[in-house]
């Protein structure tokens, strides 16, 4: 039942325009000079996705995030693999929830802030105490 | 040899993931994290995986759920139905994953895969190690990883890295101490080694053979007199001498299984004509992508278990007139069970089977049996147009039937598929 997946390509990050398809008709014998410049449409998956092995598309429930521009039912982009920073919007793992929050990471302690007053913030003393999911890096807005 | 080169010989490693429709699960559900957890089959009949809390409790691999469902409150107990869109994505993930480490990968199963790996053993721990971390990091799901100079030490590694927590789930054969290897062969019966079957150990047992310790000194010639040469390889592969080859795609020599179990049984010829019908076009659409045609193809329908009454499991082989993907030669030849399905009997489940597979294409047939369907590229089509719309939005004839036939599989408790369906996305709570 085994697969073999042969010598290949490492860096998952690199891809390659090969050839394409002229999107523009083609007098026999007369080359149109746009042809040369196609180089394939724009591929939101190679602009916005870094690593496919990592990356999630997660769905905002709740208010909390507006002052970010992170509305109810917007989508997000997520990747598992990054380092969470100050200032990160991350996915946290809380009371069993994945929770959206913008993390500051201070010499007071760590906190977990929403981006809409009327939520308090979350505070802990190490990044080590929370389960970070993963950090937003992208969001789909509806407009 | 020098010692530097000898550090030099390639190994195996042996990547699987732990419980891993569990695992999957609690990815998007950290709620489960710590909770009793199955995975139930398909029609949620039995549990398949138990996270380690479900072991604790003494539930078993193969419990039916009727008879768990009655205490799964009191213990706390969560059970899923198979989510096979998510195992399916989230496996795709790590094994994409797991070829950034090693040109040469053999996945072996949706959950496990054997990889060449090479360096000294200091380098070869660390590398099982970033394995586990990078899978644990971007994918979510927990893995053991074990490493040794044959398949079967590698899966006997990964066992032991397991079930010993002193290993952090990273263990390489060669670097315990011989007499705690030994320890550990002596303890364990030979059913727990990788390719020993029940019926197997039987034999060995005959022979005094108990534990894997008494299986690595047996003598191969021995084995394969009694036994076969797979037996033997697996006697050499103990001892450390590499035997099992990393495969080569085996899909083309394998068979393709088409068979379900039904949420309520179907009793009309009408029925299983119409189960035949998709099943054939499920096959018909596979052997395509894989670039495979058929020679045989098998159709089967049985009664439950639990019937004794009514027992019927009609089956017909059916020969193909020639190697072929074609969706209506393989419906009709799966129509060839029809006479045999009796009005009024109980089916619990129904299915088809082909086999005697090969590559397309390599041998023209004569232009007289050229199949003039194939010609026409029904069978890609039917499957393009599958993946696209979804299950059910095409069929050939009896397949194409719309409106919820009542005998495809019950997944009650079934969770969103997260990573493959827009409707379906996990959510953030932002409050």
């Amino acid at each position: 039942m085994g697969v073999i997946i042969g010598p290949r390509v490492i860096d998952a990050g690199l891809s390659l325009h090969l050839a394409w398809l002229s999107p523009v008709p083609v007098a026999a014998g007369y080359p149109s000079p746009a042809q040369d410049y196609f180089d394939g449409r724009i591929d939101l998956n190679a602009h916005l996705i870094k690593d496919i092995t990592s990356t999630f598309v997660v769905r905002v429930t709740g208010d909390s995030m507006e002052r970010a521009g992170i509305s109810d039912g917007d989508e997000l982009i997520v990747n598992r693999a990054l380092e969470p920073r100050d200032g990160s919007v991350v996915v946290a793992v809380l009371d069993g929830e994945l929770t959206i929050k913008r993390l500051r990471i201070t010499p007071g302690g760590v906190v977990l802030q929403a981006e809409n007053p009327k939520y308090p913030d979350i505070r802990v003393s190490a990044l080590s105490e929370l389960t970070i999911w993963g950090v937003a890096t992208r969001c789909l807005h509806h407009v | 040899m020098k010692p530097a080169i000898m550090r030099q010989m390639p190994e195996i490693a042996h990547v699987d993931v732990n419980c891993f429709y569990a695992s999957a699960e609690r990815v998007f559900d950290p709620s489960l994290e710590g909770k009793p957890l199955i995975v139930l089959s398909n029609n949620d009949g039995c549990a398949v995986t138990r996270s380690p809390e479900a072991k604790a409790l003494g539930i078993q691999t193969g419990d039916p759920w009727f008879k768990l469902a009655p205490r799964a409150r009191e213990w706390g107990l969560i059970a899923k139905s198979s989510n096979y869109e998510l195992y399916g994505d989230i496996s795709a993930r790590v094994m994409e994953l797991l070829g950034r480490y090693s040109a040469w990968l053999e996945v072996y199963s949706i959950d496990e895969a054997f990889l060449g790996v090479k360096g000294s053993p200091e380098h070869l721990l660390d590398l099982g190690r970033t394995i586990k971390a990078v899978v644990a990091r971007n994918v979510g799901v927990p893995v053991c990883v074990g490493i040794a100079r044959t398949k079967t030490l590698a899966k006997l590694a990964n066992k032991w890295a397991k079930h010993n927590p002193a290993f952090g789930g990273v263990c390489r054969w060669d670097s315990v101490p011989p007499d705690q290897q030994e320890a550990l062969m002596a303890r364990l019966p030979v059913i727990e080694i990788w390719g020993v079957a029940t019926r197997i150990t039987k034999r060995l047992n005959a022979m005094g053979i108990q534990s894997i310790l008494d299986l690595k000194r047996a003598d191969p010639v021995r084995i394969r007199e009694r036994f076969s040469v797979v037996m033997m390889r697996t006697v050499l592969e103990l001892q450390g001498t590499p035997c099992i080859p990393m495969e080569e795609a085996r899909i083309g020599r394998d068979q393709l299984i088409f068979s379900r179990s039904f949420s309520t049984p179907i009793t009309t010829a009408q029925d299983v004509r119409q189960v035949l019908s998709v099943y054939a076009q499920m096959a018909s659409g596979r052997l395509a992508k894989h670039n495979l045609q058929a020679k045989l193809l098998t159709a089967f329908a049985g009664t439950s278990h639990f019937n004794a009454r009514q027992a019927a499991f009609p089956s017909v082989c059916v020969p193909l007139p020639m190697p072929t993907a074609d969706p209506v030669i393989l419906t009709k030849a799966a129509h060839a069970l029809l006479p045999a399905i009796v009005e009024g009997t109980r089916y619990a489940r129904a299915g088809i089977m082909v086999t005697d597979l090969r590559p397309s294409g390599n041998q023209k047939p004569l232009e007289l049996f050229e199949n003039p369907h194939e010609e026409r590229h029904i069978g890609p089509l039917l499957e393009d147009i599958t993946r696209r719309y979804g299950r059910g939005s095409i069929g050939l004839g009896h397949a194409g039937i719309r409106g919820g036939p009542d005998w495809t599989m019950k997944r009650g408790m079934r969770s969103p598929r997260y990573t493959t369906h827009w409707e379906e996305l996990p959510l953030v709570k932002a409050a």
